[in-house]
C-alpha cells in the first residue's frame, strides 16, 4: 500500500508533465495539471494515509 | 571664494559620475561634443587636503566621500575614466552584495522565531527536545547544504547579474526529453572548492543557505513530542543534501521547471520570487511525510477518532517567536531581489509592502475566523494566521500590488484554520504547531497566487526566466503562467512528496522514527536530550482551567 500510495504520488506528476506533451493548448495543459494534482493528493490521502491510519496508535488502545 | 570652490569640485565629481552612469546606460551620447569627459578632465578634480580634514575634522560630511576616495590603478597615473567607471560597477554590486548578506541574515535569525514557536506550541517536558531540534537542524541543514545541496540547486545557475554574474556556477546537468532541455541539477560548488571560492558565489550561498534552513525547520515542528533525535538528524541531512536542493533547481537554478515558458510557451514558467513553493510547501510537504509516518502522539486522539487538544506550554513564547519571524521575512522577500541596485531591485519597498499587508490580513482572518466560529480570539490561530499570510505573499511578493497581496494573505489566515480542522478531523494528521496547514497548504497557495494576481507591473531587467516582460497571472491577461505554476504544485505534491516519503521510509526502516510510548509519556528531554528545559519547574497538569488554552491543537477544535 505504500508502494502504491508513493506511487500515485508521482504518477499524478507524471500526468501533469505529459500533458505538455499530448495537447499544446494552454486549458488542456491546465486540466492535465490539475488532474495530475488529485491523482496524487488520491496517493497521499486516499491510500498512504488510510493505510496508517489503519494502524493508528489510538485504535490499538 | 574657498568655499565655493570646494562645493565645486564635488559638483564636478558628481557631474562626472552621473555622466559616465548615463553614458553606460545609454541614456546620452557617450562623447558629449560640448565637454567630452577625459582622463584629463579628471585631474582637475581635487579632493580636500588630508591636512585640512586632520586639522579639522569634517562632522558635516563635507570631505569625506570625494575624489579622494576613489581607488585609482596606477596613483603616478591618477584618476582615470576607467577607475570611475570600475567604482561605479563597484558600488552597485557592493550595495547589492551587502543587501543580499544583510537580508540572508535577517533570515538567519528567523530559525529563533520558529525555535520559540515551535517549542512553545509544545508540552514543557519536551520544551529541550524541541528547541534542540531547532537548534541542530540550522548546523546540520548547513554541513549537509555546503556538502552537496548548494552544488545541486546552484551550480548551474550563472549569470546573476546582481551579484556580478556569478559565472563559476555554470554547469547545469541537461537531458533532452522530446527535443527539449530538461535541467536536472546543478554540478558545480561541492564544498564550495575550485573556481567557486568567488566572492559572489560566496554570498550566493549564504543567502540560499538560510532559505534551506528554514525548510528543514518546518519539518520539526510537524514532528515533535515523538521523533527520535537520531532519525530527526538523518533526516534534516537529507531534506537539506538532496530534496529541498533539487526542487530548488528545478525553480531557482535554472532547472526544467523555470524553463517552462521557454520551452512550452507557459507564460515565465514556474514563478517563485521568494519561495511559497521552494522553502514552505517543500518543508511543509515533507513535514506531512514525516508525520504521517510518526503517526499521532498518545493522547492526541480518542478511540472514535476525536481529537483532543494538547495545549502548548508557552503562548508568550509563541507570539514571540511570529514577531521574530514576521521581522525576518523582511529580509526573506525583499532580500530575494538578489540586490537593491539594477535590474528592477528598486521594487524591495513595494515587496517589503506587500509582506506587511498580506501578515496583517492573515492575522486578522484567522483570528476573526476562530472568534465568529468558536467564540473567542484564538492566539496560537492569530499567530499562525500572519504566519499563513507571510507563507503566502512570499512568492508572489514580487510581482503583485498591495490591494492583490492584501486578499492573498486574507485568504491565507482564512485557509490555514480550514486546514488545521481538515488535519484534526478528517486526515487526522497529528501536526503539534500547525506547521502542514501553515508552511505546506499556504505554500501551495502563494505558488497559485503568481499565477492569478501577477500584474505584469514588475520589471526585473526585462524578463524573468528567460522569457521577455513582466509576469503576468490569469486575472491580468496570461492563463499560461496559472498553468505553469499548478505544474509546479504537481511537482510539489507529487515528487517531492514522493522523495521525503521514500527517504523517511527508509530513515523509519534502519533507525526507527519513533520513541517509545514509555519515553513519549515521561517526555522526550531527558531520554533523548539529556537534560530538562526546566529543571527547577514542578511539570504538572490539572486544574480548572489547565487544558482550556488555545493551542493550535485548539480545545475549540476539538468540540
Amino acid at each position: 500500500m505504500r508502494l502504491l500510495g508513493a506511487g500515485l504520488a508521482l504518477g499524478g506528476w507524471a500526468l501533469a508533465v505529459a500533458g505538455l506533451f499530448i495537447t499544446s493548448s494552454t486549458l488542456g495543459r491546465g486540466i492535465f495539471a490539475v488532474m495530475g494534482i488529485a491523482v496524487s493528493l488520491g496517493g497521499i490521502f486516499g491510500v498512504l494515509n488510510a493505510y496508517y491510519l489503519e494502524r493508528a496508535i489510538w485504535k490499538r488502545s | 571664494m574657498r568655499v565655493y570652490s570646494k562645493y565645486r569640485k564635488r559638483w564636478s565629481i558628481a557631474l562626472a559620475v552621473f555622466a559616465v552612469s548615463a553614458g553606460l546606460a545609454g541614456l546620452m551620447p557617450t562623447k558629449s561634443a560640448a565637454e567630452p569627459i577625459t582622463d584629463e578632465s579628471l585631474k582637475s578634480i581635487v579632493g580636500p587636503a588630508a591636512a585640512d580634514i586632520a586639522a579639522k575634522g569634517d562632522p558635516g560630511a563635507e570631505m569625506t566621500g570625494t575624489v579622494s576616495d576613489i581607488i585609482v590603478a596606477d596613483p603616478k597615473v591618477g584618476l582615470t575614466l576607467s577607475d570611475l567607471v570600475n567604482q561605479v560597477g563597484q558600488n552597485r554590486i557592493a550595495v547589492n552584495f551587502v543587501w543580499t548578506l544583510v537580508c540572508g541574515f535577517l533570515v538567519m535569525f528567523m530559525q529563533a522565531g520558529f525555535a520559540a514557536v515551535e517549542t512553545g506550541l509544545c508540552r514543557a517536558k519536551n520544551a529541550n527536545h524541541t528547541m534542540m531540534m531547532n537548534f541542530m537542524v540550522y548546523g546540520l541543514g548547513l554541513f549537509a547544504y555546503w556538502v552537496f545541496g548548494f552544488a545541486l540547486q546552484m551550480g548551474g545557475v550563472a549569470p546573476v547579474s546582481n551579484l556580478g554574474g556569478l559565472y563559476p556556477l555554470n554547469s547545469e546537468f541537461t537531458v533532452n526529453l522530446f527535443g527539449k532541455p530538461w535541467g536536472l541539477f546543478g554540478t558545480k560548488g561541492f564544498f564550495l572548492t575550485g573556481v567557486t571560492y568567488d566572492v559572489g558565489v560566496l554570498v550566493m550561498f549564504l543567502f540560499q543557505m538560510v532559505f534551506m534552513d528554514t525548510t528543514t525547520t518546518i519539518v520539526t515542528g510537524s514532528c515533535a513530542e515523538r521523533w527520535k533525535f537520531s532519525a530527526f538528524c538523518i533526516s534534516t541531512l537529507l531534506l537539506g543534501a538532496f530534496t529541498y536542493p533539487l526542487f530548488g533547481n528545478w525553480a531557482w537554478g535554472c532547472g526544467w521547471l523555470s524553463a517552462l515558458g521557454a520551452n512550452f510557451g507557459l507564460g515565465h514558467g514556474y514563478v517563485d520570487f521568494a519561495g511559497s513553493g521552494v522553502v514552505h510547501a517543500v518543508g511543509g510537504i515533507t513535514a506531512l511525510a514525516v508525520a504521517m509516518q510518526l503517526g499521532p502522539r498518545i493522547g492526541k486522539f480518542n478511540r472514535d477518532g476525536t481529537p483532543n487538544p494538547i495545549p502548548g506550554h508557552d503562548l508568550t513564547f509563541v507570539l514571540l517567536g511570529c514577531f521574530v519571524l514576521a521581522f525576518g521575512w523582511f529580509g526573506f522577500n525583499p532580500g530575494s531581489t538578489l540586490g537593491a541596485s539594477g535590474n528592477g531591485a528598486l521594487r524591495i519597498g513595494s515587496i517589503a509592502v506587500n509582506t506587511m499587508l498580506a501578515g496583517c490580513t492573515g492575522s486578522f482572518a484567522a483570528l476573526f475566523y476562530m472568534w465568529m466560529r468558536y467564540g473567542k480570539p484564538d492566539s496560537s490561530m492569530a499567530g499562525n494566521g500572519l504566519l499563513a499570510g507571510l507563507v503566502a505573499i512570499t512568492a508572489p511578493s514580487g510581482f503583485v500590488n498591495p490591494m492583490a497581496a492584501a486578499i492573498i494573505g486574507f485568504i491565507a489566515g482564512v485557509f490555514v484554520c480550514l486546514s488545521v480542522e481538515f488535519f484534526d478531523r478528517v486526515a487526522r494528521v497529528d501536526d503539534p504547531v500547525g506547521a502542514i496547514s501553515v508552511h505546506g497548504v499556504n505554500g501551495l497557495w502563494g505558488v497559485l497566487s503568481v499565477g492569478l494576481f501577477a500584474d505584469g507591473r514588475s520589471n526585473y531587467g526585462g524578463s524573468w526566466n528567460g522569457v521577455p516582460g513582466s509576469v503576468t497571472g490569469l486575472f491580468y491577461g496570461d492563463g499560461g503562467q496559472l498553468v505553469a505554476q499548478l505544474i509546479g504544485v504537481a511537482t510539489l505534491v507529487g515528487v517531492v512528496f514522493a522523495m521525503s516519503f521514500v527517504w523517511n521510509w527508509l530513515v523509519g526502516v534502519f533507525v526507527g522514527h519513533r520513541v517509545s510510548a514509555r519515553v513519549e509519556l515521561a517526555g522526550l528531554d531527558i531520554p533523548e536530550v539529556g537534560a530538562l528545559a526546566y529543571p527547577d519547574f514542578q511539570l504538572k497538569s490539572g486544574g480548572e482551567f489547565v487544558g482550556a488554552t488555545s493551542a493550535t491543537s485548539s480545545p475549540s477544535l476539538a468540540k
